[in-house]
C-alpha cells in the first residue's frame, strides 16, 4: 500500500480505536450516575462514541479492506489497538471522568471539524456528521467543568486534582503519527500539532471561567506510546471483557 | 478474602463496594429542582409539554431535556422552564372554565341563519318585482 | 422492563381516614365516565396511598433492574448489540426517570422514594434479586422478563391517574423496542451453534421460575382489591396477566425448540387456561423479603452510586432553589 493510503488507515484506525474504548468507558456509568438525568445523558453520549468507532471501522472496511468492524473492534490483540492512554484508564470518580470527556472532545471536535476538509473525500461527510454529535457532548462537558469548578470547595478542588491527572494524558491524543508529513501535504489532515493547537486556545478559556488553572504543557511529559500499541496495564483487562462473548463460542456467526 | 462484593458485573468489581456500603440518607433539595420541558416535533407545530425533570440550573436542565424528552423523536425547538415559575390555578377553581351560560354570540354555530334572510329577502323582492314588472335579480 | 410486576403492599394498611362521601361519589363517577384524576385533584387518601406505593415500586425496578443487564454492556459480543443494550438499560434509566416524576406529583419527593428504597422499607419487582450469569440471561431477561412488564403496564395504562398513564404510554412504546431487541437475541442464540443453544436453555431454565413470581401470587391468596379495582387502580388481577403471559409466549418458546423448565405445563382444553407447576410462593416471599441471590448486592450497588455522586449533587445545589412537585 502506498504510504497515503497507510497515512489515512493509521489516522482512522486510532480515531476509531479512541472512540471506541472512551465510549465503554462512559458505557460503564450507565445506572451508577450521579443522578437519573445525567446517567441518561452520559448513556447517551456512550452510545454515539461506540456508533461513531462503528462508523469508522465500516468505512476502514470499505475503503481498505481490512477485517469486518466487530472483528477490528473487538478481536485485534491488544498491542494493534491504537488508542491514547486517556481513554483507557478505569473511570474513578466523577471528577476525572468529567475532565477526561471534557479534555478529549473538545479535540475530537477540532479534528473532525479539520477532517471535513480532508481531501480524503469519504471522510467528509462522516465528519459533517459526527460534529453535530460532538457538539452536544461539548456542550455538556463545559456545563458540567464550569458548574464544578465554581461549586464548592470539595468539588473545585477535586476537578483540579483530575485535571491535573488527566492532562499529560490528554496531550498522549496527539502522539504524531510516523505519517504526519504525508497527511499536511496531501491536505488529508493539517496534523496533530495543529490539533493540539487549537484544542488548547478553546479550552484554557473555559478552563478559566471554570476557575480551574490549567498546568503548563512545556512542563508536562506527555503520555505518548498508545499510537504506536503500547499500552497502560489498563486497557488488556478491559479489552478480554470487551470479547468475553464472542470468545466464549468462535464457532459462532451470529450473536 | 476482600471485604468486597465480588459480582458477576465487572463494572461493579472495579467499582469496590462492600455489602454493608453506608449510606446518609438524602436532605430535602438533594435531587434540586424540578423544570417542566415543551417539545417541538417539526417545525409549524406547537411546542407540547412533555414532562418534567430534576436539575439544578437552566442551562443544565435543558442539557438534560435534550436526551430524556428529544432523543427518541424529531426535536426541532425544546423549552424548560422551572415548574416553580409556572403560574396556574388551585384546583378547585378550576370550575371557572365550565362556561355556565350560552355563549353563541362568540361561536361560528352562532351565525348560521344568514342564508335564511338572503333567501327571505330574495324572495320578497321578487314578488314586488313582479308586481311592478321590471327585472328582479342579477344585472 | 420492568412494570413493576406483582410487589406487595404494607401488611396493614395504616388507618385511613373517613372520607367525604359527596366528593367520594363525585369521584368515582368520574372515574366511571372515563375521565382521568389529575394531580390536585381530591382524592381519596386511600387512592393516593397506593398510587404512590405502586408508581414509586414500579420506579425502582426500572432503577434496579437496569443492574442485572448493565452487567453485560461492556461484555456485549459485537457493535449492533453493545449498542442496542445501551440504548436498552438508559431506556429503563428513564422509565424510572419518568415514573418517580408520576409519583411525585402525588407528593412524596424523589429523595424520599430514594431513601425508602435504600433503607429497604419500599421494594422493587423480585426479579431482579437474581443474576443474571452468561449473555443468555441478559437475552432472557429482555425478553421474556419485558414481556411480562408490557403486559403489565398496558394494562395499567388504561389505569384512572392521569400522570401515571402518560408516562406509561411513553414506556410501552419503548419497551416495545426492548421486546423485540430480547427476541431478536433469543433467536439468534437459540438458531446458532450448540454452545450458544446450550447458553440459552440453561438462562431459560434459570429464569422461569422469577417470570412465573413476576405476576404475583395467585389470585386465590393474594389481598382482596375490589376498591382498587373500582378505582381502576389495578386493572387485571395476576392470573389473568400471568395467563396472557403463557398465551402469547409459551408457543413462541417452544417453537425454538427451548425447553420450558416445567414438566405439567399445558393447556387445559376444557378451560382454555394453563396449568403450571407451584413456582414455590415461599421462595418468592423469602426472595422479597431480602434473602435472595442478589439483594444485598442490589442495594450495596444503589447506595454506593447515591454516595459517589453526593458531592456532585451537592456542588450544584442553589441555596434559592425552590421545590415544588411536577406539575402533570
Ligand atoms: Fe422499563
Ligand atoms: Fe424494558
Amino acid at each position: 500500500m502506498d504510504p497515503k493510503q497507510e497515512a489515512i488507515k493509521e489516522l482512522l484506525i486510532k480515531m476509531a480505536d479512541d472512540q471506541l474504548i472512551i465510549g465503554h468507558r462512559h458505557s460503564e456509568w450507565i445506572g451508577l450516575g450521579p443522578i437519573l438525568e445525567e446517567d441518561i445523558a452520559l448513556a447517551s453520549i456512550a452510545q454515539d462514541k461506540v456508533g461513531q468507532s462503528y462508523t469508522l471501522f465500516q468505512l476502514l472496511h470499505d475503503q481498505f479492506g481490512t477485517a469486518d468492524p466487530d472483528t477490528m473492534g473487538f478481536l485485534r490483540a491488544e498491542n494493534e489497538y491504537r488508542c491514547c492512554h486517556l481513554v483507557e484508564y478505569p473511570n474513578g470518580e466523577y471528577d476525572f471522568s468529567l475532565i477526561r470527556h471534557f479534555l478529549f472532545d473538545h479535540a475530537e471536535y477540532h479534528r473532525f471539524d479539520m477532517l471535513q476538509g480532508s481531501t480524503f473525500e469519504p471522510i467528509r461527510g462522516i465528519a459533517r456528521k459526527f460534529k453535530s454529535e460532538i457538539k452536544y457532548h461539548i456542550l455538556h462537558a463545559d456545563v458540567w467543568v464550569r458548574r464544578l469548578g465554581t461549586g464548592t470547595e470539595e468539588s473545585h478542588q477535586r476537578m483540579q486534582a483530575a485535571l491535573e491527572t488527566a492532562f499529560p494524558l490528554a496531550l498522549g491524543i496527539f502522539e504524531p503519527s510516523p505519517y504526519e508529513q504525508v497527511l499536511i501535504e496531501e491536505n488529508i489532515f493539517p496534523g496533530e500539532d495543529a490539533l493540539r493547537q487549537r484544542w488548547l486556545e478553546t479550552i484554557q478559556p473555559i478552563l478559566e471561567e471554570a476557575s480551574l488553572q490549567m498546568p503548563d504543557p512545556s512542563s508536562v511529559e506527555p503520555a505518548y506510546g498508545g499510537r504506536r500499541g503500547y499500552h497502560t496495564e489498563h486497557l488488556a483487562p478491559l479489552l478480554e471483557e470487551m470479547s468475553w462473548t464472542l470468545r466464549y463460542d468462535p464457532e459462532a456467526e451470529r450473536w | 478474602m476482600s471485604d468486597f462484593i465480588q459480582s458477576l458485573d465487572p463494572r461493579i468489581v472495579r467499582l469496590q463496594v462492600r455489602e454493608d456500603q453506608p449510606f446518609e440518607p438524602k436532605e430535602a433539595g438533594d435531587q434540586w429542582e424540578t423544570y417542566e420541558v415543551f417539545h417541538q416535533a417539526k417545525t409549524g407545530a406547537r411546542l407540547i409539554h412533555v414532562g418534567s425533570l430534576h436539575a439544578p440550573s437552566p442551562d443544565l436542565a435543558l442539557v438534560f431535556a435534550k436526551e430524556q424528552y428529544g432523543r427518541r423523536s424529531t426535536t426541532t425547538d425544546m423549552w424548560v422552564v422551572r415548574t416553580a415559575d409556572i403560574f396556574t390555578l388551585h384546583r378547585q377553581d378550576i370550575d371557572i372554565f365550565e362556561t355556565a351560560q350560552e355563549k353563541l354570540h362568540r361561536e361560528p354555530q352562532g351565525y348560521m341563519e344568514v342564508r335564511k334572510y338572503i333567501e327571505e329577502f330574495k324572495k320578497r323582492q321578487q314578488q314586488e318585482g313582479t308586481s311592478d314588472g321590471s327585472e328582479a335579480g342579477s344585472h | 422492563m420492568y412494570g413493576g410486576g406483582y410487589i406487595p403492599g404494607s401488611a396493614s394498611p395504616q388507618e385511613t381516614p373517613k372520607e367525604d362521601p359527596e366528593k367520594l361519589a363525585e369521584f368515582e363517577e368520574k372515574i366511571n365516565r372515563g375521565e382521568k384524576i389529575e394531580p390536585h385533584d381530591w382524592m381519596p387518601y386511600e387512592y393516593r396511598r397506593q398510587l404512590i406505593r405502586m408508581i414509586e415500586q414500579h420506579a425502582h425496578s426500572e432503577i434496579i433492574g437496569a443492574l442485572p443487564e448493565g452487567t453485560w454492556i461492556t461484555r456485549a459480543p459485537g457493535f449492533k448489540r453493545k449498542l442496542a443494550l445501551m440504548a436498552k438499560v438508559q431506556d429503563e434509566v428513564g422509565h424510572a426517570q419518568l415514573l418517580y416524576s408520576a409519583a411525585e406529583t402525588l407528593g412524596k419527593s424523589r429523595e424520599q422514594m430514594i431513601n425508602d428504597l435504600l433503607s429497604g422499607k419500599s421494594k422493587y419487582s423480585n426479579v431482579f434479586n437474581y443474576p443474571a450469569k452468561t449473555w443468555a440471561d441478559a437475552a432472557i431477561i429482555a425478553w421474556l422478563v419485558d414481556a411480562g412488564a408490557i403486559i403489565n403496564q398496558t394494562t395499567n395504562s388504561k389505569g384512572s391517574y392521569g400522570p401515571y398513564c402518560r408516562a406509561l404510554e411513553r414506556i410501552c412504546w419503548e419497551e416495545s423496542f426492548h421486546l423485540r431487541y430480547g427476541y431478536d437475541t433469543v433467536v439468534a442464540l437459540a438458531t446458532g451453534t450448540k454452545k450458544q443453544r446450550q447458553m440459552v436453555q440453561d438462562a431459560l431454565n434459570r429464569w422461569w421460575r422469577p417470570i412465573m413470581h413476576f405476576f404475583g401470587p395467585p389470585d386465590k391468596i393474594s389481598v382482596h382489591t375490589e376498591k382498587l379495582v373500582r378505582w381502576k387502580v389495578k386493572l387485571a388481577t395476576n392470573d389473568e396477566m400471568r395467563q396472557q403471559f403463557l398465551n402469547m409466549y409459551v408457543p413462541k418458546i417452544r417453537e425454538l425448540e427451548l425447553e420450558i423448565p416445567d414438566p405439567i405445563l399445558h393447556k387445559d382444553p376444557e378451560t382454555g387456561k394453563w396449568v403450571y407447576s407451584d413456582p414455590d410462593w415461599d421462595e418468592f416471599f423469602r426472595v422479597i423479603n431480602g434473602n435472595g441471590p442478589c439483594n444485598k448486592e442490589r442495594l450495596a450497588v444503589r447506595k454506593k452510586a447515591e454516595m459517589m455522586g453526593q458531592w456532585v449533587r451537592r456542588a450544584l445545589h442553589n441555596p434559592r432553589q425552590q421545590y415544588v412537585t411536577p406539575l402533570a
